[in-house]
């Protein structure tokens, strides 16, 4: 029985990570492009995630507060782990694509519920031990502790993913059982995400770097998060003080929670398929009269509602713009002095706009999926009678109608950083190019790494290469042009040289779009 | 008339292997052309170039006398094309698919509400279309996507086994839609594996096999005195 579940736990797992590489057709170039991919991206992220627990903890040290470090991370862990897992319950263990194919096979509805369950732990646990075993490794070279804290948080961590994942799991199975209960569901939950991560991003901002207050800040969150999740106390006990009955509790609990929740998942799990996968029809309509449109407003309509229809893919496209919207009406209501200190010159902190304006656009692009997004309806697309043009203009026009707010959001973080009135109107200027670069470059790079053969979309639009490259690449393109700006000695006209840039990088990119990608569509199979 | 020339087409994927090789059809207006084959002879290959779906190198397929490489939107303006699996928007309602499809090909309000209503109707799809498409079953995708080719009155169907998913009565709307568009002066260009149909349904039938013709023709000059299903097996074994 175990090996069956372990066979299919291997094909599953394999899929998924064929999947977030987008090399699903290239069969046998499959497990080398996996091997580095992952391998690189592992080494990449535990880089960061050690550096950045390093220097944390280096700041902590210095206040004599060293211990806040391994809960702090635990619990950010815990709480990154608990948002993401909510949103990759349906199509993990629940509304799974090939549930049909997997409950016809011979192999009991327990071994399934394990299978899917053992793919959740593993795709967690590789981020978590991204975070923690680095975080691990700062905490150690700083405290320089005793053996038994590598013994006790190396076990720890494999239990670490087993609460939040329950937690996830019955918030995320709520929502997708009551989203199947309803038609229009899905604004619902893109507003209830959207909700939540914003508190999460605005409790972020409340945080400055001021050294002390980083420690008050870190004990207020610490002491926050034990009296809301028991756990991270149990967790600091039995790493930090290396208690061996903490320790213990920590596992125990962990485990027979996780227990407990299969067996409960096991009784519901075969009933809450058939109602998530059996969609709510009425079966009442009569012809009415009906509204005609031109081909373009048709397509740019259908990639609207697919853009809606996708909370993963708005809460992670959307989310820019939202951010930027959060903080342009944030500093409206702060007086920008005190927020960045008497020492910035007011020209200097004028010139934050621009910047936090690239940053939020550039952070939104719906196009470096949205190719990949037609999946198994791309015949539809290339039997259309329509120049492939069209169909880009319909994608790139979904993203501007998603970046508008960007413009108002501009003329807004203009005045509330008392620029003067070029500056706004850099600012709107900026928020207008970068929006068409980020739609054109996001294109592009989809053009040339789409996937088109995924069953879970939310691997398309968080994991798949040409997100992960678009994204990347975009964070780069802001940092240089951050720096740039920085070494210039006049920011008016570093913004003005911004905008000629990006403009000329516009029309260059478009001149990409209508040649190569005329030729590419052909291709797209 | 000529609605579609196939000339010298051959389409090889990676591993060099030729799925098609030099095949050379015609399918004249009010044609109904079977193209009969075992599985990966190079039926959906072909079907997928035709419609503009799959790219090739080498040979030329004209539309209407129009090139499908030249100019593609002109000969996709006049074709419909139905896959052996119609994944759809899964997202939009029935009514929605339809009315988008409408929209690409510029189908005006009246031919469209009344089309709509007709091919609804004879489907007996009308009261599901304001259901979402991820509700259907896989009969009822098979409808729609049936019906979103009929809406803009093509002038070459070109169908991907059409009948599989669909119940008997469907089948036979079907067949009597082909039947009567092929009257109207349309051509219709499809594959499937059920041998009898193609027997009373064309009027030409071409097989192939390993990726090339081995018979075409009336369906009378294809199967003599024998059934189809007789010549196909034999065909089909011979070396």
């Amino acid at each position: 029985m175990m090996k069956k579940v372990m066979r299919l736990v291997r094909v599953q797992l394999w899929a998924v990570l064929g999947e977030m590489l987008s090399i699903g057709t290239k069969r046998n170039k499959k497990p080398k492009a996996i091997y580095i991919g992952i391998g690189l991206f592992v080494l990449l992220m535990s880089a960061i995630s050690f550096l950045y627990s390093y220097m944390i903890g280096s700041g902590l040290a210095m206040f004599d507060s060293l211990e806040v470090l391994p809960p702090m991370f635990m619990s950010i862990t815990c709480i990154v782990l608990l948002i993401t897992t909510i949103f990759k319950i349906k199509g993990t263990v629940f509304g799974f694509r090939d549930y049909d194919m997997v409950m016809s096979m011979p192999i009991s509805t327990g071994g399934i519920v394990a299978s899917r369950l053992i793919i959740l732990y593993s795709i967690n646990m590789l981020f978590v031990a991204m975070l923690m075993l680095p975080m691990t490794l700062a905490y150690g070279i700083l405290a320089r502790p005793s053996a038994l804290f590598y013994v006790f948080s190396v076990i720890a961590i494999l239990f670490l993913p087993l609460i939040p994942i329950v937690i996830a799991s019955v918030i995320g199975t709520i929502i997708a059982y009551v989203a199947s209960k309803f038609r229009r569901s899905n604004l619902l939950n893109i507003i209830l995400t959207m909700g939540i991560l914003s508190i999460f991003i605005s409790m972020s901002f409340a945080i400055d770097d001021d050294g002390e207050k980083l420690v008050t800040m870190s004990r207020n969150l610490t002491s926050q998060v034990y009296s809301l999740y028991p756990l991270a106390k149990l967790y600091t006990m039995a790493v930090v003080d290396q208690d061996l009955f903490a320790f213990v509790l920590f596992i125990a609990i962990s485990a027979i929670a996780f227990f407990l929740y299969t067996i409960l998942i096991k009784m519901v799990f075969k009933k809450l398929n058939t109602a998530i996968l059996t969609g709510k029809t009425r079966a009442d309509f009569k012809m009415g009269r009906i509204k005609t449109g031109s081909p373009l407003k048709a397509l740019y309509l259908k990639e609207l509602k697919r853009y809606f229809a996708s909370t993963i893919y708005v809460t992670n496209t959307a989310f820019g713009i939202v951010m930027l919207t959060l903080a342009a009406i944030s500093l409206f209501f702060v007086d920008t002095q005190t927020l960045f200190g008497p020492e910035i010159p007011a020209n200097l902190r004028s010139g934050i706009g621009p910047s936090i304006i690239s940053f939020c656009v550039m952070m939104c692009c719906t196009t470096m999926s949205s190719i990949s997004m037609e999946g198994k309806n791309l015949w539809i697309l290339k039997s259309l009678p329509v120049e492939p043009r069209i169909i880009y203009l319909a994608k790139i026009l979904v993203n501007l109608t998603i970046l508008a707010p960007a413009l108002i959001d501009a003329v807004i973080l203009g005045i509330a950083l008392k620029a003067d009135f070029l500056v706004i109107l850099l600012m709107v200027l900026i928020a207008a190019a970068c929006s068409v670069f980020v739609s054109f470059y996001g294109l592009i790079i989809n053009l040339l790494l789409p996937n088109f053969n995924w069953t879970n979309e939310a691997i398309v639009v968080k994991q798949s290469a040409s997100s992960m490259v678009t994204v990347f690449s975009s964070i780069g393109i802001v940092i240089i042009q951050f720096t740039l700006m920085m070494l210039m000695p006049n920011i008016l006209v570093a913004y003005l040289g911004y905008v000629t840039v990006l403009v000329v990088l516009d029309v260059c990119l478009y001149w990409v779009i209508l040649h190569y990608g005329k030729r590419r569509f052909f291709e797209l199979i | 008339m000529n609605m579609l020339s196939i000339k010298n087409f051959s389409k090889s994927y990676k591993n060099d292997k030729k799925a098609v090789e030099n095949l050379n059809l015609e399918v004249m207006k009010g044609d109904i052309f079977g193209f009969i084959g075992h599985n990966g002879a190079g039926k959906t290959t072909t079907i997928r170039a035709i419609a503009g779906v799959l790219d090739f190198e080498e040979g030329e397929i004209t539309i209407d006398n129009i090139s499908i490489k030249k100019d593609p939107v002109s000969c996709k303006k006049r074709t419909a094309y139905i896959p052996d699996n119609p994944d759809l928007y899964e997202h939009l309602t029935g009514i929605g698919y339809l009315n988008f499809i409408g929209d690409i090909y510029e189908v005006n309000r009246s031919d469209r509400e009344t089309l709509i209503k007709q091919y609804g109707d004879a489907f007996e799809l009308t009261v599901n279309l304001g259901d979402t498409i991820s509700s259907y079953s896989h009969g009822m995708k098979q409808k729609l996507a049936i019906i979103a080719a009929l809406i803009h009155r093509p002038k070459l169907l070109v169908l991907d086994e059409p009948f599989v998913g669909l119940d008997p009565k469907a089948a036979h709307t079907l067949k009597t839609i082909m039947l009567q568009l092929c009257e109207e002066g349309s051509a219709i260009f499809f594959s499937t594996h059920v041998l009898e149909v193609a027997e009373k349904l064309c009027n030409k039938i071409a097989i192939i096999k390993n990726g090339k013709l081995i018979s075409h023709g009336t369906t009378e000059e294809v199967k003599g005195n024998s059934s189809l299903e007789e010549v196909f097996m034999e065909l089909i074994e011979e070396k």
